[in-house]
């Protein structure tokens, strides 16, 4: 495998608080490889913004180690900063100046000339598809346009990795999803992306890769797919005649067979979870059918992201998300 | 050198700014104008008085108003430093390799220039009521105005970027601003003060800058007052840039 262009060992970042100090990030390690996009996933708090802001050279970890396009982000704070876009959760853009000002002023930044910067930005323009606005001042954009136009400024300088922190937060479904397209776009160019997200299918839609992070600890990192069929399963919901009478004996019963996993009946309905759905939804059926019960529904449900969460934490990421308030 | 280009972009971002929104301006420059038309009346009657002496009062009041004027351009640009941070531009900033000090230095600049543009306004519109000038003096006074901008336009972008929300950034700001105004002696001078509120007056910076003042628009250069008002400022407004160029660089949680 090439090298990676993200590369985290052991980090940490304890932040002082009332009652002790709080491991915002606790021992985080991570490898993010040249041309995919990276998810970053756990509810706010998780200290996903906290990892972003050291890897970015916002924040200096309190230990631990991060390799950054090839560079140390404690030692050599510059070079990584010539290297790497970032897109802060708040945007970044700035409001009194054009998209197009904006833009050439941030690759001047970056040490380009004045043509060179022009040149830049009529490419991000078009490729991020804001030509119909870039020239207008920044306050007149709606919260999808000044989105795009924040990600392009991200991506001035060529880097080598874009780092987003929560990218579609406060966008209607409408701009996520047209987000969405825009950043796969950036990948199918060779773009190397690494971006948190608290939204499960956010995370799911685009990541090659993630990780889960919660309470400052990784919990646990794959593709979305190997995730799901690891750490969850295939759930069948069965409605039956007469459930509460039949419902104990159909557990009792279910609960002998090898192939499931596991079986619940609780909300009027027998849950019967499985590791392959598709395969074992005949075999359900047959057994039910010998049991002389009538059958009234039946479906069938494939494990989220969120399924996985709450195996590895113990916590939905739904519940968390409402209850726990702050940035991450 | 790219510290100096990066200077020089920032401070072409804020000046256009400006430029787009001139309302600012001209209400900075406006307030001088209330000042001279509403308030230099009543004092006409001091001539004469000690304080006054027996020139036109405006020789007093003017070089106090300059000052001032320099103090409040500087003291109240945290608001604007706090939207851009609540916006992500100073993080967004602060992730290319600009240096710390050239983001606030641009942003300095422009306050430099916005003000020197308005003390020379103010200067031409008091001069037909009767201001004398002393050309030579003005431009030594001019030094020190610009110390004490940069200062306070250091101070109140470093306040900005510290506190990142206007409900913290008020109370700070306007504590400072009326002790500070009302020891200096912009209004009325000093001399007519007890002795215990002179004394006071001397632990505050802007007193020796608007002593300075009077002193150096009426063409007394040489006057230790006005070496005081340097010994005052230069380490002052190296310590406060320091400090602010430090605010820059600093965690913003």
């Amino acid at each position: 495998m090439a090298q990676p262009t993200v590369l985290v060992k052991n980090l940490k970042k304890y932040f002082s608080a009332k009652g002790g100090p709080v491991k915002a990030v606790d021992g985080v390690n991570l490898e993010v490889y040249p041309g995919e996009i990276f998810g970053f996933l756990g509810p706010n708090g998780a200290g996903k913004t906290t990892t972003l802001r050291m890897l970015t050279t916002l924040i200096p970890p309190d230990s631990g180690e991060a390799i950054v396009a090839g560079f140390d982000v404690r030692k050599s704070q510059d070079e990584v900063r010539r290297h790497i876009g970032y897109v802060s959760q708040l945007g970044g853009s700035d409001r009194p100046a054009t998209g197009t000002e904006n833009l050439i002023l941030q690759g001047q930044l970056y040490g380009m000339s004045a043509a060179e910067a022009k040149a830049r930005a009529k490419e991000l323009i078009k490729l991020l598809d804001l030509s119909e606005f870039a020239d207008r001042i920044v306050y007149t954009f709606s919260g999808g346009q000044r989105r795009r136009l924040d990600v392009a400024l991200g991506l001035m300088n060529r880097p080598k990795v874009l780092f987003l922190d929560e990218p579609t937060t406060g966008l209607d479904p409408q701009n996520r999803t047209n987000l969405w397209d825009q950043i796969k776009k950036l990948k199918n160019q060779g773009a190397t992306i690494f971006m948190t997200t608290h939204y499960l299918e956010e995370a799911d839609v685009l990541s090659d890769r993630l990780a889960i992070i919660d309470y400052g600890k990784i919990v646990a990192e794959g593709t979305p797919e190997t995730l799901k069929k690891e750490m969850a399963f295939d759930c069948i919901t069965l409605g039956i005649a007469d459930h509460e009478k039949n419902a104990p004996k159909l557990i009792e019963f279910f609960k002998k067979e090898k192939f499931i996993r596991e079986v619940t009946g609780d909300d009027g309905h027998l849950r019967l979870c499985v590791q392959d759905g598709p395969t074992a939804m005949p075999q359900i059926l047959r057994l039910l059918d010998n049991q002389k019960i009538q059958m009234l529904t039946i479906s069938m449900s494939r494990p989220t992201l969120d399924d996985v969460f709450l195996k590895k934490t113990g916590h939905s990421l739904r519940d968390t998300e409402a209850n726990v308030g702050g940035q991450g | 050198m790219k510290l100096f280009t990066d200077i020089g972009l920032l401070f072409i971002r804020k000046m256009k700014e400006t430029l787009r929104n001139p309302i600012f301006i001209i209400i900075s420059l406006i307030t001088p104008i209330l000042y001279l038309a509403l308030f230099s009346p009543l004092l006409k009657k001091l001539s004469g008085s000690p304080a006054f002496g027996n020139g036109n009062v405006l020789d007093i009041f003017v070089p106090g108003l300059l000052v001032i004027t320099a103090f409040l351009q500087g003291l109240f640009v945290g608001y604007v430093m706090i939207d851009e941070v609540k916006n992500g531009v100073l993080e967004r900033l602060r992730v290319t390799p600009t240096s710390r000090f050239a983001l606030l230095a641009g942003r300095v600049l422009r306050d430099l220039v916005n003000t020197t543009v308005i003390v020379i306004f103010f200067v031409l519109i008091a001069l037909p009521f009767g201001f004398h000038l002393h050309f030579y003096g003005f431009l030594v006074l001019l030094v020190l105005i610009w110390l004490l901008l940069i200062t306070t336009s250091s101070f109140g972008n470093a306040l900005g970027v510290i506190l990142g929300d206007e409900d913290r950034l008020s109370p700070i700001v306007q504590g400072i601003n009326l002790p500070i105004l009302l020891l200096s002696g912009m209004l009325l001078p000093m001399e007519l003060a007890p002795k215990w509120l002179q004394v006071v007056a001397h632990f505050n910076p802007v007193y020796y800058v608007v002593e300075a003042g009077r002193l150096l628009t009426a063409g007394h250069i040489w006057e230790p007052k006005v070496g005081y008002a340097f010994l005052f400022m230069v380490p002052l407004t190296i310590l406060v840039l320091a400090w602010a160029t430090r605010a820059f660089n600093r965690e913003i949680s």
